[in-house]
């Protein structure tokens, strides 16, 4: 305060106080905040309490997906998704391998960007959460009954599947869209080997529909072909805008080196708004071209005991709005525009551009209008340019530096975090004046607000996701976790009410009230249910079975032995299936199953499932397997042993327990 | 000049090596994503940041605006400097040695001189720093410039820039004073 | 004085017991009634027939062969990892069972088995003996049945 005094007088002028110099050198905020007693209660979630939503935070670069409870902030579970978890046997177990077969191959590892909530009539409905994976394009689809990933799909003529996985209000589709743009061949659409720089060429972009199955099967009804700019966010109109989706691009500059400088030039960008219910019409109609376009469709198949399939899609159809009339248009916005948010009302579309220094809000209505009057500026490569000044609703001034992604309170109130200046801005939709400002520690990317991206926003609680963590944190070297901060905004002015540390990079976040998925919760899978080929129903169907080098183990588990917990007979070159079904029937009781000198990884089997592991023992010797999950009194008793003889021997497979 | 004052004198012009072992300006920013701030002390052969690699993080700063980067060897009055500094010293031991009453004048005139060149010098600079922007910068903020105050705070955009003397200039300044003092109490003296 | 001290503890435990959590309200409530019924003798009723949801006797008289194969098919699946018929196991052996407990006594084991082992005296033994507690295994009601039907005709041969 008093440094802060001087600072701003006529003192400075004085150099000769020696005594200034010095308080220079030792004064630096550290952005201390009005953490009391007040905000202590607002998070606090008494022991044996429940939190009032469920926090879905993309894992960013771990693959998986996060999830916290809020207001505590308390990281409650991680849901695998794109990267294989050895915690879980998840990529690992026979069951889960398929789930992550590409068109280049197996794929163990993913970029997870931006969870999204099923949504019906516009409102998050509990049912799934969708995300996508950046580098080898492909959107999942995970279940909020067993928070289990049930489904993913690979994204063809895609690369760098970032502006994902943003759901229509009905969850009619989900989209997709190139980040990055890839050489495509005029007639065939496929990758072609051509030079780099004939970028302007040969590059194209292209708009992705996933069909969503009233079950939540997913397919790629239709591609958009687009110029190859960088399409980086979207989001689907709703109310009045509903049939529309918007996409940022940027690099309309086509730029393909030292993006940096050379993706920066133009004043204005363009937000595609793609009639997606026409395209929609269009497919259906057999109109656009079926082309090549190999992708993997990966889901769990529960008619068959939970067993993950692969089914190869061979071609894909694509629109080009060339031809279709009235299927995309450009909205001119400055410059480099990264997020695009619809509020609640579907009137209004605010883009972040993050290196513009405002807020432009446009309007749909006039966006109609304008398309009515073919009031356009221009062309962009066949696809018509609407007039800036035509649509636009107004610019947000003076909106902080960077300006990124916008959520809603459903109360008229847009927040808008800024990347640069490192503080988010609340704004009034209508008058575009800014009412509040808050700064975040340190520099945030997206934001959420449950439901803030829906027609019915919960405008209590927002959450920073923060890009840059650094003395946060107790420090743990140069790596550590993002960092999160939980906002109230219930009132007039913010209150930044809790820090709480991340996994992985929390790009984008969901959040949905509690009881709209707590009730529908699994506890474990029915027994009797199981239709595992490989299941075993029971203590007295447990076997061994040799079928030339192949062994099937077909083991049970229950508190707190195997059956068989001695097997013999087993051969160094054999490929053993341990085929492990947990019979207990309660919640909570998983078992886990390690075998010594596996090279893949646990299982943890829940009630009710059966899970396979291969293991190709390599040594002849007794080795010892053993419950991982400390599921009894008893637990330290869970154990069993293979013999293990050599390739030559004429030990016959025998096996048992208690014998 | 009594012995005395020609000690002081030379001490004068002996405080001035001190000039070559401490900062003698520095520019902080503080920002909320720069927790412990930012900061690069000036010497009187270089431009350095206050923590290892401030200058670099600053630089990368200002290549989103498009201001040059700051590269201390390409800068000439860095290696003028400790000549003229050198100049002082020996010229005020001189002084000191020779008792002659009216160079002190001439040293200070000249001294304060500099001093003043050099302030202005620091404005130009500061001036082109922040007003010659690349024109393909990634953010161009329409009628925004960066000049670094000369003395004193000045918000740019969300960054706080403080601009201050350091030791060095303060140990000049003493220096100045000393040989002021010796040039007035040896009045008598003549 | 001493009143007021007493008086004192008194207001503080009352505090403390109204102070538990309204979410696990409920939990405690079981948690006490436990402890106290524990010390409270049991009913003749539920010393021959257990504590749980059958809390009427059940009598069989000759054993119906399809619902017994229905309960067979439930045991081996759910309950034969820890019980045999004839072998001590993880659990006691089941052969003759049905000769020693009453079908009310099996099936409320089955279906409350929590509640039995903190209540009833028979199966608190047994946990003793056999240290493995007994798990729910979320059989219905009907399961039970069948599968007492099948230990009836185990325990006939």
């Amino acid at each position: 305060m008093m440094i802060k005094l001087i600072k701003k007088s006529w003192l400075w002028s004085l150099a000769a106080i020696v005594l200034l110099g010095f308080i220079s050198m030792g004064c630096s905020s550290n952005g201390e905040f009005g953490s009391s007693a007040d905000a202590a209660e607002k998070v606090y979630v008494a022991p044996g309490e429940y939190d009032e939503f469920y926090g879905f935070f993309s894992g960013g670069y771990n693959g998986q997906l996060g999830v916290y409870g809020l207001p505590s902030g308390r990281h409650i579970f991680t849901i695998p998704v794109f990267s294989q978890a050895a915690v879980s046997g998840w990529g690992y177990s026979e069951e889960t391998k398929p789930m992550f077969q590409t068109t280049d191959g197996f794929v163990p590892w993913g970029d997870a960007h931006h969870p999204e909530l099923s949504q019906t009539n516009g409102e998050t409905d509990g049912r799934w959460v969708f995300i996508n994976e950046n580098n080898t394009p492909r959107i999942a689809r995970i279940g909020l009954d067993d928070f289990k990933t049930q489904e993913i799909i690979e994204i063809p003529n895609s690369a760098g599947n970032h502006a994902s996985s943003f759901v229509t209000p009905n969850t009619e589709y989900v989209s997709a869209a190139t980040r990055f743009s890839v050489p495509m061949d005029e007639e065939e659409l496929q990758n072609m080997d051509v030079s780099i720089d004939s970028y302007k060429e040969n590059f194209h972009g292209t708009l992705s529909f996933i069909k969503v199955s009233d079950e939540g099967a997913m397919s790629v009804d239709f591609q958009i072909r687009m110029p190859g700019f960088n399409y980086d966010l979207s989001h689907a109109g709703k109310g009045p805008s509903d049939g529309w989706s918007f996409f940022t691009s940027y690099n309309s500059e086509q730029a393909h080196t030292l993006l940096e400088i050379n993706a920066s030039k133009n004043d204005k960008d363009y937000i595609a708004a793609v009639n997606w219910r026409k395209a929609a019409e269009y497919a259906a109609e057999g109109r656009g071209k079926m082309i090549p376009g190999e992708h993997y469709r990966n889901y769990i198949d529960h008619e068959e005991g939970g067993v993950a399939k692969s089914e190869l899609i061979e071609e894909v159809r694509v629109l080009d709005p060339r031809e279709l009339e009235g299927l995309v248009y450009f909205l001119p916005t400055p410059k480099s525009p990264h997020g695009v948010d619809v509020d609640p009302s579907g009137r209004y579309i605010a883009a972040g551009g993050k290196l513009s220094t405002v807020i432009p809000v446009h309007s749909f209505a006039k966006i109609q209008q304008a398309i009515e009057d073919e009031d356009f500026e221009g062309e962009e490569m066949g696809i018509p340019v609407l007039n800036y000044n035509s649509i636009l609703h107004g610019e947000v001034q003076n909106p902080g530096l960077g300006p990124l992604h916008t959520e809603f309170d459903g109360k008229g109130n847009a927040y808008t975090t800024a990347f640069i200046s490192s503080e988010i801005v609340k704004w009034d939709l209508e008058t575009l004046e800014v009412e509040d400002r808050i700064d975040v520690y340190y520099s945030p990317g997206h934001l959420m607000i449950p439901g803030g991206d829906s027609q019915k926003p919960d405008g209590k609680y927002l959450v920073a996701l923060n890009k840059i963590t650094k003395d946060r944190y107790l420090p743990t070297g140069p790596e550590m976790f993002h960092s999160a901060q939980l906002i109230d905004i219930s009132g007039d002015k913010m209150e930044l009410l809790l820090d709480f540390p991340t996994e992985g990079e929390p790009h984008y976040a969901q959040g949905i009230a509690a009881e709209k998925v707590m009730d529908n919760q699994k506890r474990f899978y029915e027994i009797a249910d199981n239709a595992h080929p490989y299941v075993t129903q029971g203590e007295k169907e447990a076997r061994v079975e040799r079928d030339g080098n192949t062994v099937h183990v077909y083991m049970t588990t229950i508190r707190s032995h195997y059956a068989p917990d001695n097997i013999e007979g087993i051969k160094v070159g054999d490929e053993v299936y341990f085929h492990v079904t947990n019979l207990e029937q309660d919640w909570d009781v998983p078992h886990g199953f390690a075998v010594k000198g596996a090279n893949n990884a646990e299982l943890l089997i829940m009630p009710g499932e059966t899970l396979t592991l291969k293991w190709e023992p390599k040594k002849a010797g007794v080795v010892p397997f053993y419950c991982t999950d400390f599921c009894s009194a008893l637990h330290q008793e869970m154990s069993g042993y293979v013999r293990v003889s050599p390739a030559d021997s004429d030990v016959e497979i025998s096996y048992g327990t208690g014998q | 000049m009594d012995n005395q004052k020609r000690i002081l004198m030379a001490l004068a012009a002996l405080l001035l090596i001190g000039v070559y072992f401490v900062p003698i300006w520095s520019i902080g920013m503080e920002a909320p994503q720069y927790p412990e701030g930012l900061g690069m002390n000036i010497t009187v052969d270089n431009i350095v940041g206050k923590e290892k690699n401030d200058l670099n993080n600053i630089n990368g700063l200002n290549h989103y605006i498009g201001m040059k980067e700051i590269q201390p060897d390409s800068i000439p009055e860095l290696k003028i400097m400790p000549f003229i500094f050198g100049f002082l010293i020996i010229s005020g031991l001189i002084i000191a040695f020779t008792g002659k009453r009216k160079w002190i004048l001439y040293w200070l005139g000249l001294f304060v001189l500099l001093a003043v060149a050099g302030l202005v010098d620091f404005y130009i600079w500061g001036y082109d720093y922040g007003h010659n922007l690349n024109p393909d910068a990634p953010i161009k903020v329409p009628g925004m410039t960066y000049q670094p105050p000369l003395i004193g705070s000045k918000q740019l955009l969300n960054i706080d820039a403080t601009s201050l003397p350091h030791i060095g200039f303060y140990l000049s300044l003493l220096s100045m004073s000393i040989a002021g003092l010796v040039w007035w109490k040896s009045k008598e003296d003549e | 004085m001493q009143i007021s001290k007493i008086a004192g503890v008194l207001a503080l435990a009352v505090v403390l017991i109204a102070g538990c959590g309204q979410g696990s309200e409920t939990e405690n409530q079981t948690e006490t009634d436990g402890d106290t019924k524990k010390e409270q003798e049991l009913t003749d009723f539920e010393m021959l027939n257990g504590v749980g949801p059958v809390d009427e006797e059940i009598t069989i008289e000759e054993v119906d062969e399809e619902l017994a194969k229905e309960g067979m098919k439930i045991f081996d699946m759910k309950c034969g990892a820890c019980h045999k018929m004839d072998n001590r196991y993880v659990g006691p052996p089941l052969g003759s069972v049905m000769n020693t407990r009453t079908p009310a006594f099996v099936m409320n084991m089955i279906l409350n088995p929590d509640g039995m082992l903190q209540k009833h005296p028979i199966a608190q033994s047994l946990q003793a003996e056999y240290i493995t507690p007994m798990p729910d295994q979320q059989l219905s009601r009907e399961d039970a049945r069948a599968v007492v039907e099948y230990l009836v005709q185990e325990s006939q041969q």
